[in-house]
């Protein structure tokens, strides 16, 4: 079954063992997130803090295991739980390709609205906003779906921009010019000195959260791409103090405008690569204009730096389970022969590879091109490109075509060094290369580069390309011997082809 | 003692070996499951019904893909059969291999070899595992030949030709010190520090003939003679009988094992006068050209230990920490952990690399504190520390070509390429990102609340015994 709100979805989690209950009180002051550290990093289950000054907090709660990053999301989604990833894949295509209109139901009927805060009412403070590492700025909100409108048309755009509190009315949230919500703000209300009006749905169900992390086509219904991905419309509520729809299902909803002029502290924070960076940074001031949420909400945060290396985090586990599939898809709309597109499992954002039957020089120079124009402006620095039989979500495969077919003198390819735009949210930049411009990005410019891994030679592949018949039946003697099976891909000739 | 039938031994006891009754009859079979083994990060395998008098093994020098696990140490089957211990780190094994030296006591070599001669056993007989062609594969073995009463040990690659003759590949240098016809031997099912010393001794940049020398310094290997020759008397099967190295044979098969890639090779052939087993002998296999094959372990372990020996001793002082060839890159990419001395140093410290090895045209530089089992942090910091305009260097266009890429194989010359992923020597210290680690993201007094509270939090059942437990 597809999962109608968070707390439904932790509900299946707990269904599968997969969730741990605290209920001894626990600090949203580093307490709850050191917890859950240790739980991405050991690959354990999902800690739902249940008592946290009054309300609760979930770590992390789209987590992947290890192995497989995708299957709680998958769970959430009500997909089967024993897909491949290339099945998984194919799968959520699936459903992005039959979005399907959203509903608006009465507030009566909106789990969102149990209690409503407006004007004087409003207290951010009430809610334990998490300080998630030593270091950081402030507390955030960082797993949640900022609701954003465009001012010239009926477009609604969903992003998951982070935002730091600052009081019980005020927050400061990270807006990077190139990116859709961003933009609307900067080059549109910030322009006309109008604010933007935005809600943030905290704890939405799973095929929200999962779309706002996609890059969904300008003018595209979101709620539309995520009632596909849920297989039935979302139910949408109007909010209070402005005229936006949240869906209504969110444990929590934050209503108000982001100011046009005005500017407040944001970071550093520990980020989604695995390092502090700094320094801290101003970024616009979002005024809230009220609250309304479920009784006893849970509002679910992620320790971000810890999708690195060998361990998930919900942003890592998003951006395989979400991000992928929906590039791939994007790629394949454009008109891109593409197999698989996915993010480099270890670090999220910064690198993508992409299977591609193709090894025309053009056609990728196009594909690059196409990408670092469009989604990859900002995050991402390189795409690696190999032969449609390699695994691009398996580094080993990766790794070794880079090493064996990427060419140094001809298959490396910078794009326009110190030209390109970029997010200051590196550490390969000194302060003073990122400053503390207006809209967001880096003062300096930088360089991004593709990496031809795709080999100039038939079946020089990985040795992955040898006779399907003999490797089954090689891999059922191994599991007759005692192979534990999960270790095995078990590609039956008879039903399938690779 | 290092013999391979201790080894089984031990990886049967850690649970990292499994067996197969079943019979493995088809040509190629018992390769396509030691392929899918070794590909699919699955344990040690041992083939126990099989055709011939002897039994396979395959990947007992192998090891998993690390960037499947932060626990998975590709080199410990390899360090489990040297007895440096099965935690041994991958410092201590590079330190320890950089370090080997021909042992300068003179060889105890007065046992006997544990094999004995069979009457009517050929080669056929003894049953080895067989290529897709049929052709019974002679692989991680070593040849054996004496030159003015010295005896030295080879690499070798290659098939049986016949019932009494074996078609090998084996170092130029060897066939031209062992002279055009030569008495020899060829010892299978052996462990792993005659294969390591083989390999130091004729396939790195200088030339140590005293192979059983280099294998005593690393390991306890007991010797033994047959005719004047020094043998590993442990070994499951010796073939004994004539080398001839004319240079006319042609290569035995189209495969190429990893330690070809360091040295010019040469074809030689063995006629057999005597095939002598042990009881219930085994040999091991790899099946070369795949992913995270034997040869490749043993490979990429004493390349990096031969060039954090140089390296390290280059200078006058020992800057590098570590030095790595990930197997899951087969080669192809030299990672290298060290202080910068000074700006511009990692400049030099990557092209001393591409001097001193043939292998790789890539190398990637990292700062003195990387961790060497952590293979996806480094990899994370390629991507993440290091400018993708300003760190990711090429140099002009006239280097020779690497043996192990699949580029410019015709030798014509090209770019090299190093990443350089350390921190900027003239930032200031405020620049540097801290990592998020659970060390540097929760004060003292928070972990201290955790450990007290580990057992009310129910962090037991969540992630298991504390830290400190």
């Amino acid at each position: 079954m597809t999962a109608d709100s968070l707390r439904q979805y932790l509900q299946l989690l707990e269904t599968r063992g997969d969730l741990h209950r605290i209920s001894e009180p626990v600090s949203w002051n580093l307490e709850a997130s050191a917890v859950t550290m240790l739980a991405n990093t050991e690959d354990a289950g999902i800690p739902l803090f249940e008592s946290v000054d009054g309300a609760r907090l979930v770590g992390d709660p789209y987590r992947g295991r290890q192995r497989r990053p995708w299957d709680r999301i998958a769970l959430g989604l009500g997909l089967p739980p024993d897909l491949s990833a290339e099945e998984y894949y194919e799968a959520v295509i699936e459903r992005l390709n039959d979005p399907r209109e959203p509903t608006t139901v009465p507030t009566a009927d909106a789990p969102c609205k149990d209690v409503v805060a407006t004007g004087d009412e409003v207290d951010l403070l009430e809610f334990p906003w998490p300080y998630i590492h030593a270091g950081d700025g402030g507390r955030y909100s960082n797993l949640h779906t900022l609701v954003a409108p465009d001012p010239d048309s009926e477009w609604v755009d969903w992003s998951y921009h982070r935002s730091m509190i600052h009081d019980g009315e005020t927050a400061s949230v990270l807006l990077l010019a190139g990116e859709q919500t961003p933009n609307l703000y900067y080059y549109k209300y910030e322009q006309r000195d109008e604010p933007m009006p935005v809600a943030i749905a905290v704890g939405a169900e799973p095929a929200v959260q999962a779309t706002s992390v996609m890059w969904i086509p300008t003018g595209r219904d979101e709620a539309e791409y995520a009632g596909g991905l849920k297989g039935e419309p979302i139910e949408l509520v109007e909010c209070e103090t402005n005229d936006l729809r949240v869906p209504a299902t969110a444990e929590l909803v934050v209503e108000g405008e982001i100011v046009p002029n005005e500017r407040r502290d944001e970071g550093p924070f520990g980020d989604y690569f695995g390092y502090v960076h700094g320094p801290r940074r101003s970024m616009p001031l979002l005024r809230i204009t009220g609250i309304t949420h479920q009784r006893d909400p849970i509002i679910p945060f992620c320790v971000e730096g810890t999708g690195v290396g060998y361990s998930e985090n919900s942003t890592s586990s998003m951006e395989v389970g979400c991000v992928g599939p929906d590039a791939t898809l994007g790629l394949r709309t454009a008109g891109f022969d593409v197999e698989r597109c996915a993010p480099w499992k270890s670090t999220p954002r910064t690198v993508y590879t992409i299977a591609t039957p193709t090894d025309d020089d053009g056609a990728l120079h196009e594909l690059a091109n196409f990408i670092f124009t469009t989604w990859g402006m900002l995050h991402v620095d390189f795409f690696i490109f190999v032969d449609a039989d390699v695994d691009p979500l398996d580094q080993r495969q990766v790794l070794e075509a880079l090493a064996l077919h990427a060419d140094p003198d001809e298959d490396f390819h910078q794009f326009g060094v110190e030209t390109m735009p970029k997010v200051p949210l590196n550490i390969y930049q000194t302060p003073t290369e990122k400053g503390d411009v207006q809209t967001g990005t880096s003062k300096a410019k930088t360089a991004k580069a593709y990496i031809d891994a795709t080999s100039d030679e038939d079946g020089a592949g990985d040795g992955d390309g040898g006779d399907i018949e003999f490797e089954y039946r090689a891999q059922q003697i191994l599991e007759s011997a005692g192979v534990d099976p999960e270790k095995l891909p078990f590609v039956d000739p008879g039903v399938s082809e690779r | 003692m290092t013999t391979l039938d201790d080894h089984l031994e031990t990886l049967r006891g850690t649970d990292d070996l499994v067996s197969i009754d079943e019979r493995v009859h088809w040509d190629g079979m018992a390769a396509s499951i030691a392929t899918e083994a070794a590909r699919h990060n699955c344990p040690a395998v041992l083939f126990e019904n099989t055709p011939g008098e002897v039994r396979f093994a395959s990947g007992v020098f192998g090891g998993p893909d690390q960037f499947a696990s932060l626990d998975r140490r590709p080199w410990r089957r390899i360090a489990q059969s040297l007895e440096f211990g099965p935690d041994c780190s991958y410092e201590a094994v590079i330190e320890r291999l950089s370090r080997s030296r021909a042992s300068t006591a003179a060889l105890e070599a007065d046992g006997e070899p544990a094999a004995t001669a069979l009457a009517d056993t050929d080669l056929y007989g003894l049953g080895l595992p067989t290529a897709d062609d049929g052709s019974p594969l002679v692989e991680l073995g070593i040849a054996i030949a004496t030159r003015d009463g010295d005896t030295s040990w080879a690499p070798i690659r290659g098939i049986e030709r016949r019932s009494t003759r074996l078609r090998l590949a084996v170092p130029s240098a060897f066939a031209d010190w062992c002279g055009e016809r030569t008495d020899a031997s060829v010892a299978l099912g052996v462990g792993a520090a005659p294969l390591v010393a083989a390999f130091q001794g004729w396939t790195q940049d200088r030339t140590v003939p005293d192979v059983p020398g280099l294998a005593t310094g690393i390991a306890d290997v007991p010797l033994g003679t047959v005719d004047s020759r020094v043998v590993p008397s442990e070994a499951n099967v010796l073939i004994d009988g004539r080398l001839t190295a004319d240079g006319t044979g042609d290569d035995p098969s189209d495969r190429t094992a990893a330690w070809e890639l360091s040295c010019e090779t040469t074809t030689v052939d063995v006629s057999v006068d005597r095939v002598a087993t042990r009881e219930d002998p085994v040999v091991a296999f790899a099946p070369f050209e795949g992913p995270l094959t034997d040869d490749l372990h043993l490979a990429s372990l004493v390349e990096a230990a031969q060039l954090f020996r140089r390296v390290n001793g280059y200078w006058g002082v020992s800057p590098v920490e570590w030095i790595r060839l990930p197997v899951e890159a087969r080669l192809g990419l030299c990672i290298v952990s060290s202080e910068i001395l000074y700006a511009g140093f990692e400049w030099q410290l990557a092209n001393t690399l591409f001097s001193f090895s043939d292998l790789f045209d890539k190398v990637l530089v990292l700062d003195e504190n990387a961790d060497p089992a952590n293979l996806a942090r480094s990899i994370d910091d390629m991507w993440v520390k290091a400018h993708p305009g300003n760190d990711w260097i090429f140099s002009e266009p006239n280097a020779p070509s690497a043996a192990t890429p699949t580029y410019r194989r015709n030798g014509e010359t090209g770019s090299r390429l190093y990443i350089n992923a350390t921190w900027d020597p003239h930032w200031d210290e405020e620049y540097i990102a801290p990592q998020v680690t659970f060390e540097t993201s929760f004060s003292d007094s928070v972990k201290d609340a955790l450990e007290e509270r580990w057992e009310a939090l129910g962090l037991d059942d969540l992630i298991g015994p504390k830290r400190d437990d």
